[in-house]
Protein backbone atom coordinates (compact mmCIF):
# COMPACT_ATOMS: atom_id res chain seq x y z
CA UNK A 1 0.00 0.00 0.00
CA UNK A 2 1.06 3.57 -0.99
CA UNK A 3 0.10 6.79 1.01
CA UNK A 4 1.73 10.03 1.92
CA UNK A 5 3.09 11.23 5.38
CA UNK A 6 2.12 15.00 5.08
CA UNK A 7 2.64 15.60 8.35
CA UNK A 8 4.35 14.68 11.80
CA UNK A 9 3.24 15.95 15.17
CA UNK A 10 5.11 13.80 18.31
CA UNK A 11 5.10 13.80 22.19
CA UNK A 12 7.57 12.42 24.37
CA UNK A 13 9.10 13.73 28.15
CA UNK A 14 11.07 16.25 27.23
CA UNK A 15 10.84 16.03 23.48
CA UNK A 16 8.40 18.99 22.59
CA UNK A 17 9.83 20.39 18.97
CA UNK A 18 11.36 19.23 15.54
CA UNK A 19 14.55 20.36 16.53
CA UNK A 20 14.34 17.81 19.71
CA UNK A 21 13.21 15.33 18.01
CA UNK A 22 16.08 15.90 15.11
CA UNK A 23 18.61 15.13 18.14
CA UNK A 24 16.94 12.20 19.43
CA UNK A 25 16.58 10.84 15.99
CA UNK A 26 20.00 10.88 15.63
CA UNK A 27 21.42 9.72 18.87
CA UNK A 28 18.08 7.89 20.35
CA UNK A 29 17.84 7.25 23.86
CA UNK A 30 15.50 5.62 26.36
CA UNK A 31 14.31 9.32 27.85
CA UNK A 32 13.61 9.72 31.57
CA UNK A 33 9.80 9.26 32.08
CA UNK A 34 8.60 11.20 35.25
CA UNK A 35 5.37 11.74 34.36
CA UNK A 36 5.29 14.87 32.53
CA UNK A 37 2.41 15.97 30.44
CA UNK A 38 1.66 17.92 27.65
CA UNK A 39 -0.23 21.19 29.02
CA UNK A 40 -3.05 21.33 26.35
CA UNK A 41 -3.62 25.22 27.18
CA UNK A 42 -5.79 25.40 23.93
CA UNK A 43 -8.17 23.78 25.65
CA UNK A 44 -9.81 25.60 28.56
CA UNK A 45 -9.56 23.80 32.05
CA UNK A 46 -13.35 22.89 32.39
CA UNK A 47 -12.59 20.86 28.84
CA UNK A 48 -9.19 19.38 30.38
CA UNK A 49 -10.69 18.02 33.36
CA UNK A 50 -11.33 14.02 31.96
CA UNK A 51 -8.09 14.07 30.12
CA UNK A 52 -5.62 11.60 31.23
CA UNK A 53 -2.34 11.36 30.74
CA UNK A 54 -2.44 9.44 27.35
CA UNK A 55 -5.09 11.36 26.16
CA UNK A 56 -3.53 14.81 26.52
CA UNK A 57 -0.52 13.61 24.81
CA UNK A 58 -2.65 12.48 21.93
CA UNK A 59 -4.46 15.64 21.76
CA UNK A 60 -1.34 17.42 21.44
CA UNK A 61 0.16 15.51 19.44
CA UNK A 62 -2.97 15.82 17.04
CA UNK A 63 -4.72 18.98 17.40
CA UNK A 64 -2.57 21.13 14.71
CA UNK A 65 -2.34 18.01 12.18
CA UNK A 66 -6.18 19.19 11.56
CA UNK A 67 -7.37 22.25 10.72
CA UNK A 68 -10.03 24.14 12.48
CA UNK A 69 -13.22 23.47 9.29
CA UNK A 70 -11.67 19.81 8.40
CA UNK A 71 -13.55 16.71 9.45
CA UNK A 72 -11.03 14.29 9.23
CA UNK A 73 -11.09 10.09 10.07
CA UNK A 74 -9.24 9.22 13.06
CA UNK A 75 -7.27 5.85 13.63
CA UNK A 76 -5.90 6.06 17.19
CA UNK A 77 -3.53 3.03 18.24
CA UNK A 78 -2.06 1.83 21.23
CA UNK A 79 -1.03 -1.60 21.63
CA UNK A 80 -1.34 -1.27 26.15
CA UNK A 81 -4.00 1.41 26.38
CA UNK A 82 -4.47 3.65 29.39
CA UNK A 83 -2.57 1.01 31.89
CA UNK A 84 -2.59 3.70 34.90
CA UNK A 85 -6.41 4.00 34.36
CA UNK A 86 -6.52 0.20 34.00
CA UNK A 87 -4.47 -0.69 37.60
CA UNK A 88 -6.35 2.54 39.49
CA UNK A 89 -9.53 0.59 39.26
CA UNK A 90 -8.45 -2.89 39.47
CA UNK A 91 -6.80 -1.93 42.62
CA UNK A 92 -10.39 -0.12 43.88
CA UNK A 93 -11.77 -3.70 42.83
CA UNK A 94 -9.40 -5.30 45.20
CA UNK A 95 -10.01 -2.78 48.17
CA UNK A 96 -13.39 -3.57 48.16
CA UNK A 97 -13.98 0.18 46.88
CA UNK A 98 -16.83 1.57 44.78
CA UNK A 99 -15.32 2.45 41.09
CA UNK A 100 -15.38 6.16 40.30
CA UNK A 101 -17.52 6.95 37.58
CA UNK A 102 -15.26 9.04 35.65
CA UNK A 103 -12.61 6.39 35.26
CA UNK A 104 -15.19 3.27 34.70
CA UNK A 105 -17.08 5.32 32.24
CA UNK A 106 -13.26 6.11 30.25
CA UNK A 107 -11.88 2.92 30.63
CA UNK A 108 -12.88 2.00 27.09
CA UNK A 109 -9.81 1.94 24.36
CA UNK A 110 -12.06 4.12 22.26
CA UNK A 111 -12.19 6.70 25.26
CA UNK A 112 -9.77 8.83 23.91
CA UNK A 113 -10.93 9.02 19.54
CA UNK A 114 -14.70 9.71 21.88
CA UNK A 115 -12.85 12.41 23.26
CA UNK A 116 -11.03 13.92 20.06
CA UNK A 117 -14.48 13.74 18.17
CA UNK A 118 -16.46 16.20 21.29
CA UNK A 119 -13.38 18.18 21.49
CA UNK A 120 -12.54 19.13 17.90
CA UNK A 121 -16.72 18.36 16.67
CA UNK A 122 -15.60 15.76 14.47
CA UNK A 123 -18.46 13.55 13.10
CA UNK A 124 -16.84 11.13 11.01
CA UNK A 125 -15.15 7.64 11.42
CA UNK A 126 -12.94 7.23 14.13
CA UNK A 127 -11.28 3.39 15.28
CA UNK A 128 -9.49 2.48 18.15
CA UNK A 129 -6.65 -0.21 17.55
CA UNK A 130 -4.87 -2.33 19.70
CA UNK A 131 -2.45 -5.13 18.44
CA UNK A 132 1.21 -6.08 19.26
CA UNK A 133 4.46 -4.77 18.75
CA UNK A 134 3.31 -3.71 15.18
CA UNK A 135 0.18 -2.01 15.95
CA UNK A 136 1.62 1.42 13.89
CA UNK A 137 1.24 -0.74 10.88
CA UNK A 138 -1.74 -1.84 11.88
CA UNK A 139 -3.07 1.63 11.65
CA UNK A 140 -1.60 2.57 8.72
CA UNK A 141 -3.28 -0.28 7.18
CA UNK A 142 -6.35 1.01 8.29
CA UNK A 143 -5.48 4.24 7.40
CA UNK A 144 -4.81 3.15 3.85
CA UNK A 145 -7.84 1.47 3.85
CA UNK A 146 -9.85 5.54 4.45
CA UNK A 147 -7.86 6.54 1.93
CA UNK A 148 -9.34 4.55 -0.12
CA UNK A 149 -12.92 4.99 0.53
CA UNK A 150 -12.04 8.32 -0.55
CA UNK A 151 -11.26 10.17 2.69
CA UNK A 152 -9.05 13.09 1.65
CA UNK A 153 -6.25 12.16 4.60
CA UNK A 154 -6.77 10.48 8.07
CA UNK A 155 -5.22 11.56 11.09
CA UNK A 156 -3.39 8.32 13.04
CA UNK A 157 -2.20 8.69 16.29
CA UNK A 158 -0.05 5.95 18.08
CA UNK A 159 0.32 6.19 21.71
CA UNK A 160 1.54 4.32 24.58
CA UNK A 161 2.46 5.34 28.31
CA UNK A 162 4.56 3.77 30.95
CA UNK A 163 2.67 1.10 32.32
CA UNK A 164 2.62 1.12 36.29
CA UNK A 165 5.59 -0.90 37.92
CA UNK A 166 3.29 -3.26 38.57
CA UNK A 167 3.43 -4.52 34.74
CA UNK A 168 7.87 -4.40 34.98
CA UNK A 169 8.08 -7.82 33.12
CA UNK A 170 4.65 -7.94 30.74
CA UNK A 171 5.05 -5.21 29.23
CA UNK A 172 8.47 -4.17 28.18
CA UNK A 173 8.12 -2.35 24.75
CA UNK A 174 7.31 0.99 26.40
CA UNK A 175 10.61 2.70 26.72
CA UNK A 176 9.28 5.65 27.46
CA UNK A 177 5.46 7.63 27.05
CA UNK A 178 5.01 8.81 23.65
CA UNK A 179 2.66 9.94 21.28
CA UNK A 180 3.04 9.80 17.26
CA UNK A 181 0.63 11.78 15.40
CA UNK A 182 0.53 11.69 11.42
CA UNK A 183 -1.41 13.50 8.69
CA UNK A 184 -1.25 10.85 5.87
CA UNK A 185 -2.58 11.47 2.89
CA UNK A 186 -3.45 9.44 -0.58
CA UNK A 187 -0.79 9.37 -2.64
CA UNK A 188 -2.25 11.14 -5.99
CA UNK A 189 -4.68 13.51 -4.12
CA UNK A 190 -1.83 16.40 -3.55
CA UNK A 191 0.64 16.02 -7.09
CA UNK A 192 2.14 19.42 -5.72
CA UNK A 193 3.69 17.57 -2.86
CA UNK A 194 7.10 16.92 -2.15
CA UNK A 195 7.91 13.89 -3.79
CA UNK A 196 10.08 12.23 -0.37
CA UNK A 197 6.68 12.00 1.68
CA UNK A 198 5.19 8.78 -0.16
CA UNK A 199 5.81 5.58 1.49
CA UNK A 200 5.27 1.80 0.74
CA UNK A 201 4.61 -0.06 2.89
CA UNK A 202 4.40 -3.88 1.97
CA UNK A 203 3.29 -7.07 4.34
CA UNK A 204 4.82 -10.43 3.63
CA UNK A 205 5.54 -13.49 5.77
CA UNK A 206 8.48 -14.03 8.53
CA UNK A 207 10.18 -17.07 8.31
CA UNK A 208 11.98 -18.61 11.64
CA UNK A 209 12.65 -16.60 14.31
CA UNK A 210 10.84 -13.24 15.13
CA UNK A 211 13.13 -9.91 15.63
CA UNK A 212 12.13 -6.89 17.05
CA UNK A 213 13.03 -4.01 15.89
CA UNK A 214 15.27 -2.06 18.47
CA UNK A 215 12.45 1.17 19.35
CA UNK A 216 9.06 1.02 18.93
CA UNK A 217 8.00 0.70 15.65
CA UNK A 218 6.50 4.20 15.43
CA UNK A 219 9.35 5.91 17.50
CA UNK A 220 11.75 3.91 14.35
CA UNK A 221 9.96 5.31 11.84
CA UNK A 222 9.85 9.00 13.36
CA UNK A 223 13.76 8.23 13.69
CA UNK A 224 13.61 7.08 10.04
CA UNK A 225 11.54 10.34 8.89
CA UNK A 226 13.91 12.61 10.38
CA UNK A 227 17.23 11.05 9.49
CA UNK A 228 16.28 10.83 5.84
CA UNK A 229 16.34 7.32 5.50
CA UNK A 230 15.09 5.15 2.67
CA UNK A 231 13.93 1.97 4.24
CA UNK A 232 12.87 0.35 6.98
CA UNK A 233 11.74 -3.06 8.08
CA UNK A 234 10.20 -4.28 11.34
CA UNK A 235 9.84 -8.36 11.86
CA UNK A 236 6.89 -9.10 14.64
CA UNK A 237 5.94 -13.02 15.05
CA UNK A 238 4.87 -14.28 11.26
CA UNK A 239 4.61 -10.44 9.79
CA UNK A 240 7.39 -8.73 7.98
CA UNK A 241 6.48 -5.03 7.16
CA UNK A 242 9.02 -3.55 4.85
CA UNK A 243 8.94 0.61 4.69
CA UNK A 244 10.28 2.62 1.56
CA UNK A 245 10.57 5.98 1.00
CA UNK A 246 9.04 6.48 -3.08
CA UNK A 247 11.07 9.06 -4.84
CA UNK B 1 -18.06 30.87 53.36
CA UNK B 2 -18.03 28.46 56.44
CA UNK B 3 -15.29 25.81 57.16
CA UNK B 4 -17.44 23.44 55.73
CA UNK B 5 -18.58 25.45 52.79
CA UNK B 6 -14.76 25.78 52.02
CA UNK B 7 -14.00 22.24 52.70
CA UNK B 8 -16.51 21.27 50.42
CA UNK B 9 -15.23 23.60 47.32
CA UNK B 10 -11.75 22.21 47.83
CA UNK B 11 -13.52 18.61 47.28
CA UNK B 12 -14.94 19.83 44.37
CA UNK B 13 -11.89 21.16 42.82
CA UNK B 14 -10.19 18.00 43.74
CA UNK B 15 -12.63 15.28 42.98
CA UNK B 16 -12.98 17.02 39.19
CA UNK B 17 -9.53 17.99 38.44
CA UNK B 18 -10.21 21.39 38.18
CA UNK B 19 -7.28 23.21 37.21
CA UNK B 20 -6.84 26.69 37.67
CA UNK B 21 -9.94 27.10 39.74
CA UNK B 22 -10.05 28.17 43.11
CA UNK B 23 -12.13 28.30 46.51
CA UNK B 24 -13.21 31.39 46.12
CA UNK B 25 -14.10 31.03 42.60
CA UNK B 26 -17.28 29.04 43.70
CA UNK B 27 -19.07 31.24 46.25
CA UNK B 28 -21.88 28.95 48.39
CA UNK B 29 -24.57 30.07 45.77
CA UNK B 30 -22.83 30.22 42.65
CA UNK B 31 -24.62 27.16 40.36
CA UNK B 32 -22.57 24.02 39.93
CA UNK B 33 -24.34 22.47 37.16
CA UNK B 34 -25.11 24.06 33.76
CA UNK B 35 -24.70 27.95 33.84
CA UNK B 36 -22.42 28.54 36.64
CA UNK B 37 -19.41 26.22 37.17
CA UNK B 38 -20.78 24.28 34.47
CA UNK B 39 -20.66 20.57 36.06
CA UNK B 40 -22.66 17.71 34.49
CA UNK B 41 -24.11 14.26 35.05
CA UNK B 42 -21.15 12.21 35.75
CA UNK B 43 -19.40 15.05 37.97
CA UNK B 44 -22.45 14.74 39.58
CA UNK B 45 -22.03 10.66 40.53
CA UNK B 46 -18.41 11.69 40.99
CA UNK B 47 -19.20 14.28 43.89
CA UNK B 48 -21.54 12.18 45.09
CA UNK B 49 -19.42 9.16 46.13
CA UNK B 50 -16.36 11.60 47.38
CA UNK B 51 -18.74 13.43 49.23
CA UNK B 52 -20.17 10.36 50.85
CA UNK B 53 -16.31 8.94 51.16
CA UNK B 54 -15.02 12.12 52.85
CA UNK B 55 -18.28 12.82 54.98
CA UNK B 56 -19.34 9.20 55.53
CA UNK B 57 -23.14 9.54 54.54
CA UNK B 58 -24.66 7.60 52.44
CA UNK B 59 -26.70 9.76 49.38
CA UNK B 60 -29.53 7.37 47.85
CA UNK B 61 -29.19 7.46 43.83
CA UNK B 62 -32.92 7.94 43.61
CA UNK B 63 -33.61 10.14 46.03
CA UNK B 64 -36.01 13.36 44.65
CA UNK B 65 -34.25 15.59 46.71
CA UNK B 66 -30.73 14.72 45.44
CA UNK B 67 -31.04 17.45 42.50
CA UNK B 68 -32.09 19.69 45.36
CA UNK B 69 -28.98 18.96 47.36
CA UNK B 70 -26.63 19.45 44.56
CA UNK B 71 -27.86 22.58 43.26
CA UNK B 72 -24.64 25.63 45.04
CA UNK B 73 -21.86 24.54 47.69
CA UNK B 74 -24.49 26.09 50.21
CA UNK B 75 -26.93 23.74 49.56
CA UNK B 76 -24.44 20.47 49.78
CA UNK B 77 -23.28 21.76 53.17
CA UNK B 78 -26.54 22.22 54.70
CA UNK B 79 -26.99 18.43 53.13
CA UNK B 80 -23.51 17.15 54.45
CA UNK B 81 -24.63 18.94 57.94
CA UNK B 82 -27.86 17.39 58.31
CA UNK B 83 -26.64 13.90 57.56
CA UNK B 84 -24.10 13.92 60.02
CA UNK B 85 -26.07 15.40 62.16
CA UNK B 86 -28.89 12.79 61.72
CA UNK B 87 -26.39 10.27 62.27
CA UNK B 88 -24.78 11.82 65.98
CA UNK B 89 -28.38 12.18 67.41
Amino acid sequence: MKFRIDQLHAWAPGLNTDEAWQAWAHHPVRLPDNGEQPGCEFLPPMQRRRLSRLARMTMHAAWPLCGEQEQLPFVFASRHGETPRTFALLSEVADGQPLSPTQFGLSVHNAIAGQWSILRGQHGESVALAGEADTFEHAMVEAAALLGEGAPAVLVVIAEERPPSAYDGWIDDVPFSYAVALRVGGIDSNPAAPADQGWELCLEPQQGTSTTATWPHALDFVRALHGGEDRLEHAWKTRRWTWHRIR
Amino acid sequence: MNALQQDIAQLIIDTLNLEDVTVDDIPPDLPLFGEGLGLDSVDALELALALQKRYDIRIASDSKDARQHFTTVATLAAFVQAQQDACAS
